[in-house]
């Protein structure tokens, strides 16, 4: 249902299939989106598919957008890696409009490519995506022992977290001194 | 993946999806991962759960969280297996562990190990670093499935015993054995056990009266003599053969006073043969509600229930038109004798107060 463009948001997109008719009353056509993420490339999304993202939803909602005005006016969500978007985009069009199954196993299994994944559909607010991406996560960590997980999920060492804590209470003692000394100028 | 790069509330949600087993291994990556774990909603998950089970039997023991049919293990403990060399070791409230993952029935859980003689030690190391985690915010119970060893004496700990002995006739309960366990444990809050072959009476000041609640399956109704030397609060017997005069000797130490203070619920279920009613009735001295009114209807709490594989929460309702007053305080007593069952509800009411609840 979707299609995807390569280039920047002034590319032309493909047209929408259309619905097929009823036969007793013909569908309202479905309106369509235009979404782009870091790469400018440009995804078109029905507004069904985009429903399944609380913040989208709200920015579409009350715009009744033409098809040329939604062309011309892509939402860019400049914080999110166009192959994190493309899989988002992929997802919502799955599961426009079904409900959503207990599991999903089409999800990353890099790390890093998962946990871009979890800060743009948490960012989009898809609430079903999330629970599934942090699912995954928690998985990662099934069986291992501390040493283990704290490599897989990075978490620092007592004494890494101590000296980080001791740096950032440093800095924040030299901004303070700074910002004394610029005050003590301005007075002057 | 840097899980602390993650907003809270994506902290939060994995944290949420994490196994219980793997949340306990997750508290010792580090002090902020732990006292992550102890400000998230993790602990209302903990909280809404509210209890932790040692079950202890003989060569393990498993620390479990029970939920609705079903324990689930977050930790096993046991004796150290020189032959595996797949140790890592871990701070457990200042004594160093061997810990290892163990893989069973499709689940993980980590392992810890003691030596030969430090099992004790080991226990008050994990319970102190589990009261520490959860605070007074979850109840902690020591199930027992043998007398083999003392239930340790810990802190908030209560004390189970789960005992299904003597199922062969070789099988005989080891007197001196079970007496000093008994005495060697806490006071136990349960003894749900089928005893069969005891082979001589316990002592009447055993710590095993003093159970608060004691269902058994015996075929002799005096070994153990529960019904003569119950302190407790509950209890339901299940006797292979009938003791009318010991039902009617228990009654009348009730009624003076002598004896059962605590008392609140008591059921017997007698499986040769049926209670003769009217001669117990007669006996103990029983009074009538009149028959054109309705008599209330006894029920407590159980004292002791888990969640996992007991149904009822719930003592057996008692509604019946006898009852019996006890002459120190006044206190009421309703006595049902329906078959092989005999039931005995304690009211925290006067017969002036009891009488006027019925309709």
């Amino acid at each position: 249902m979707s299609s995807t463009e390569q280039g920047t948001s002034s590319a032309a997109p493909a047209e929408p299939t259309t619905a097929p008719e009823s036969a007793a009353a013909p569908e309202v056509p479905e309106s369509f989106y235009y979404v782009h993420g870091k790469d400018k490339v440009v995804h078109k999304v029905s507004a069904g598919a985009l429903q399944h993202s609380a913040l989208i939803h709200g920015m579409i909602s009350n715009l009744g957008y033409t098809e040329e005005q939604a062309k011309a006016n892509p939402f860019p969500f400049e914080n999110i890696d166009g192959d994190i978007l493309q899989m988002v985009v992929d997802w919502c069009n799955q599961h426009k409009g079904k409900p959503t199954p207990p599991e999903d196993t089409n999800l990353p299994k890099q790390k890093e490519k998962l946990f871009d994944l979890v800060l743009a559909v948490n960012y989009l607010e898809i609430k079903e995506l999330l629970t599934y991406c942090c699912k995954q996560v928690a998985m990662m960590v099934k069986g291992k022992s501390p040493e283990e997980i704290r490599e897989i999920w990075m978490i620092p060492t007592d004494a890494e977290d101590e000296a980080a804590e001791k740096e950032a209470k440093k800095r924040a003692g030299k901004e303070a001194a700074g910002e004394t000394a610029a005050a003590a100028g301005d007075a002057k | 993946m840097q899980l602390f790069k993650y907003p809270h509330l994506v902290q939060n949600e994995i944290l949420n999806h994490t196994e219980f087993s793997d949340l306990f291994m997750l508290s010792f990556v580090s002090n902020k991962m732990k006292k992550l774990i102890k400000s998230s909603s993790q602990m209302q998950r903990f909280r809404s759960v509210n209890t932790i089970r040692y079950n202890h039997r003989s060569a393990r023991t498993y620390v479990c969280i029970p939920f609705h049919y079903f324990h689930d293990n977050i930790l096993k403990i046991v004796k150290r297996d020189d032959s595996k060399n797949d140790y890592f070791q871990l701070n457990v409230s200042g004594k160093i562990v061997d810990f290892s993952i163990s893989y069973k029935h499709k689940k993980y859980f980590p392992v810890a190990f003691h030596q030969p003689d430090g099992f004790k030690s080991l226990i008050e190391s994990i319970h102190n670093y589990l009261l520490d985690f959860f605070g007074d915010s979850v109840e902690f119970y020591w199930e027992a499935h043998n007398y083999k060893k003392p239930i340790p004496q810990l802190e908030n700990l209560t004390a189970l015993l789960h005992l299904r002995h003597g199922l062969t006739e070789s099988d005989i309960l080891d007197m001196t054995r079970f007496e000093n366990f008994i005495s060697s444990s806490p006071v136990l809050k349960c003894i749900d056990s089928d005893i069969l072959n005891v082979p001589a009476p316990m002592s009447p000041e055993s710590k095993f009266y003093q159970a608060e609640y004691i269902e058994t399956w015996q075929p002799e109704p005096t070994l153990p003599a529960i019904l003569r030397y119950f302190q407790g609060r509950q209890a339901f017997l299940k006797w292979w053969k009938c003791d009318t005069q010991n039902v009617i000797e228990f009654v009348n130490k009730w009624k003076s006073g002598e004896a059962f203070h605590k008392l609140e619920h008591l059921k017997i279920k007698n499986y040769e043969n049926e209670f003769p009613q009217n001669e117990i009735l007669d006996a103990i001295g029983a009074q009538h509600i009149d028959h054109a009114k309705k008599p209330p209807t006894h029920i407590l709490p159980k004292i002791y229930f888990d969640i996992a594989f007991q149904k009822e929460a719930h003592t057996d309702p008692i509604t019946s038109y006898t009852y019996v007053v006890r002459r120190t305080d006044n206190r009421v007593a309703s006595v049902s004798i329906d078959g092989g069952i005999f039931s005995f509800g304690v009211w925290d009411k006067t017969e002036e107060e009891f009488l006027r609840i019925v309709e």
